[in-house]
């Protein structure tokens, strides 16, 4: 266990309002002045900016509260503990594999520290196709400093990994421009174990940021608490239900009734991630006069290509993600064949060896080749074409969500180019071998030959290793009603006391690593929404 | 022709397999209280010789006891797992350890404990690359919670040449 300082377990030590879990049973019944369903990016933003105002706010957040001390770095732990259905959550045909955060702090308490504002391509879609005449690249840029500037986002100075840096050097040989990605850290200490929770406390997560400064000023916390539904009447939310989860197993307690909490707030803002938070609305069976709750779910489909070098990689230590190239998103019009963003994802050993294809002696020399190997990943922008029109998010028969999402041959399409390109990269960087993770590929040593047999495979899902770690999309955005479940201002259409703060908002795919969107949106709907409930002024940062 | 005829056989395949499936699953579970049932451990411990070979020790005494701690660490991450995703796996096990399931969804004539490795590598291959969803979701599920349980252990990165977390 760490020495280190633990931000968390102090607070808690100073009288923190947290129950749930290991810290104890929540009142049946608690009103406020705001609701908060989710802890993560938009809840986090919108906790911080509504406390500041003087609001009353209690956070429900179905995860664990974990922090520093008990990151130790080891995915068998973190995986199942501070990831959706233990980082297996997939979508109803089981051909995408989705990572999505479960704890205190969402997904921002796992992800990778990526950080891009919202590209303005994708601004100008909406505006367009949307009509939300607001969302300009100049009116949302106060709102993504304010968020920068809180949360530490800004260049990387220390020199790439291997990993990376083997993007960088195998784009460059090919003439393919390759940028630095900017970080939401202090002091990072280069561990590269991100995805585990970070612990020593550098990256800026809602967890060691904003939700610490809500709690600081009296907001509640119930941990271990699942949403389970609205009460409506009358075109509002009259008040919120949830259900404690045993502290043990994290599942809901048995026998069914106990455990029941009922909120009553003045407003309450819907924060879950997307797919939990349309699954909220449609548990509820809130108003959906246009049939847009759950629709238009986007995931950046993510395809793979594995390749393996001379050189170590260890693709497991140091900065992930720092070096992309959004050269494949450039190359054709934002509605034309599906563009995609490159990256270099760090490897872990459980993570590897569940995506290392095959059996027997083909996949133990891929196991024993892990310290060589450095892997791309393409994320598709999907949503801006009728060819990617996104998941929907329906509920199972005991009332949890699942996404249906098609994987079309439009998206397919893409998929073999952007395979294409990431082994071409890879080639031209020095790789040995090139495995495009497809099960019925094999590792190539020249680029010809990779070339031929990846043009000659039936890109099909389930055959074609497909992942996501960004969701978006489910109660998207729209100036027009027809058009969205939530208002330009991040009210529910047709439940006045109700907003959506978190990534279910995005109309389209974001075309970037989503948590930076997250909080320059949130954070302008929650200044105003801050406005609206208290008349005060109050900013991020 | 051959595209029809093998979706005649896919669709042949999925309903028997709901129909033996509904029976199977009501008469022996894939899972019991959460952990592997004997009928789901003898189902994952094929599978584990079959996929792990090269990986798993050579010798008969350490390779018996890396494949009953990943039997083990598969208790541990199933236990894990949401209610659906349990009973999922608890019904596709089940199909996997009746007779007419495993001939209709492995392809594999023998029960799982008399099939030779290759009989198992074989199944497992078809399954993968079948035309059939619910045979290549079944492969994916079994492969990546073989890899997955196996790879928990911190005992077997030293095959990964993966060093562990830095200590601080």
């Amino acid at each position: 266990m760490s020495q280190l300082k633990d931000p968390i377990r102090e607070g808690i030590q100073r009288g923190w309002k947290v129950t749930g879990g290991p810290f104890g049973p929540s009142p049946e019944n608690i009103t406020c002045d705001v609701a908060i369903i989710g802890s993560g990016a938009g809840a986090g933003i919108t906790a911080e900016i509504l406390t500041k105002a003087g609001l009353q706010v209690v956070m429900i957040e179905e995860g664990p509260l974990k922090s520093s001390s008990d990151f130790n770095q080891k995915e068998s732990e973190a995986y199942p503990q501070l990831y959706q259905e233990s980082a297996a959550r997939k979508t109803e045909d089981k051909a995408i594999n989705i990572l999505q955060g479960r704890c205190v702090g969402g997904s921002t308490t796992v992800n990778w520290t990526s950080s891009f504002r919202t590209p303005a391509p994708t601004l100008a879609f909406w505006q367009d196709r949307f009509d939300l005449k607001n969302y300009t690249v100049d009116a949302l840029s106060p709102f993504f400093e304010q968020a920068e500037r809180r949360l530490n986002i800004g260049p990387w100075l220390t020199p790439p990994n291997e990993n990376n840096d083997l993007l960088r050097r195998g784009a460059a040989k090919l003439g393919i421009a390759a940028q630095a990605i900017a970080r939401n850290v202090k002091g990072c200490w280069n561990l590269g174990s991100c995805g585990m929770g970070c612990p020593t406390n550098a990256k800026q997560s809602m967890l060691v940021t904003t939700l610490p400064a809500a709690l600081d000023k009296g907001a509640q916390l119930l941990t271990q608490t699942r949403a389970e539904r609205f009460e409506l009447r009358n075109g509002r939310v009259t008040a919120l239900l949830c259900h404690s989860l045993d502290s043990k197993s994290g599942l809901p307690q048995q026998p069914h009734g106990q455990g029941a909490i009922k909120i009553v707030a003045k407003h309450y803002v819907l924060a879950g991630g997307a797919i939990n938070s349309p699954a909220v609305l449609l548990r509820s069976g809130a108003p959906d006069p246009h049939g847009r709750l759950g629709k238009r779910t986007f995931l950046h489909p993510v395809v793979m290509s594995s390749g393996i070098f001379e050189q170590k990689v260890e693709a497991w230590q140091g900065a992930p993600q720092t070096i992309y190239t959004d050269h494949f998103l450039e190359t054709q019009a934002i509605d034309g064949p599906i563009g995609y963003k490159l990256e270099a994802p760090p490897l872990h050993p459980l993570i590897f060896a569940t995506t290392v294809p095959g059996m027997g002696k083909s996949q133990h020399d891929l196991l024993k080749a892990f310290p060589h190997n450095h892997t791309l990943l393409a994320l598709m922008r999907d949503g801006f074409h009728a060819g990617a029109p996104g998941g929907e998010v329906k509920l199972r028969g005991d009332g949890s969500p699942v996404l249906d999402y098609a994987l079309t041959d439009y998206i397919m399409e893409g998929g073999r180019r952007a395979l294409l390109s990431m082994m071409e990269i890879q080639f031209a960087a020095g790789a040995q071998q090139v495995l495009p993770m497809h099960e019925m590929a094999q590792p190539y040593t020249t680029w010809s030959q990779a070339r031929d047999a990846v043009n000659a495979l039936p890109m099909k899902p389930l055959l074609t290793k497909v992942v996501s770690a960004h969701v978006m999309g489910g109660c998207g955005l729209a100036g027009t009603e027809a058009l969205g479940v939530t208002r330009p201002d991040g009210v529910h259409w047709q439940l006045e006391n109700l907003s959506i703060h978190d990534g279910s908002l995005f109309p389209t795919s974001i075309g970037a690593n989503p948590q930076l969107s997250v909080y320059g949106t949130v954070n302008r709907l929650a200044q105003a929404l801050a406005k609206k409930l208290s008349g005060q002024d109050v900013v991020l940062a | 022709m051959q595209r029809r005829g093998l979706l005649k056989l896919g669709i042949t395949a999925a309903v028997t397999l709901s129909v033996v499936g509904g029976v199977v699953a009501w008469i022996q579970p894939g899972l019991a209280r959460g952990n592997l049932s004997p009928l789901g451990r003898e189902v994952f411990r094929a599978v584990g010789v079959a996929v792990l070979d090269k990986t798993l020790p050579a010798q008969d005494g350490p390779r018996e006891i890396a494949l009953e701690g990943m039997l083990q660490r598969v208790d541990v991450l199933v236990a894990a797992l949401p209610q659906h995703a349990q009973n999922e796996l608890s019904q596709l096990l089940s199909l996997l350890g009746h007779p007419a399931g495993r001939l209709s969804l492995a392809g594999l004539s023998k029960p799982w404990a008399d099939a030779s490795l290759e009989e198992v590598q074989q199944a497992l291959q078809a399954m993968r690359v079948s035309s059939l969803a619910l045979r290549q979701q079944a492969y994916a599920a079994l492969h990546e919670i073989t890899a997955g349980a196996y790879f928990a252990d911190p005992a077997s990165w030293s095959l990964l040449g993966y060093p562990g977390p830095l200590k601080f």
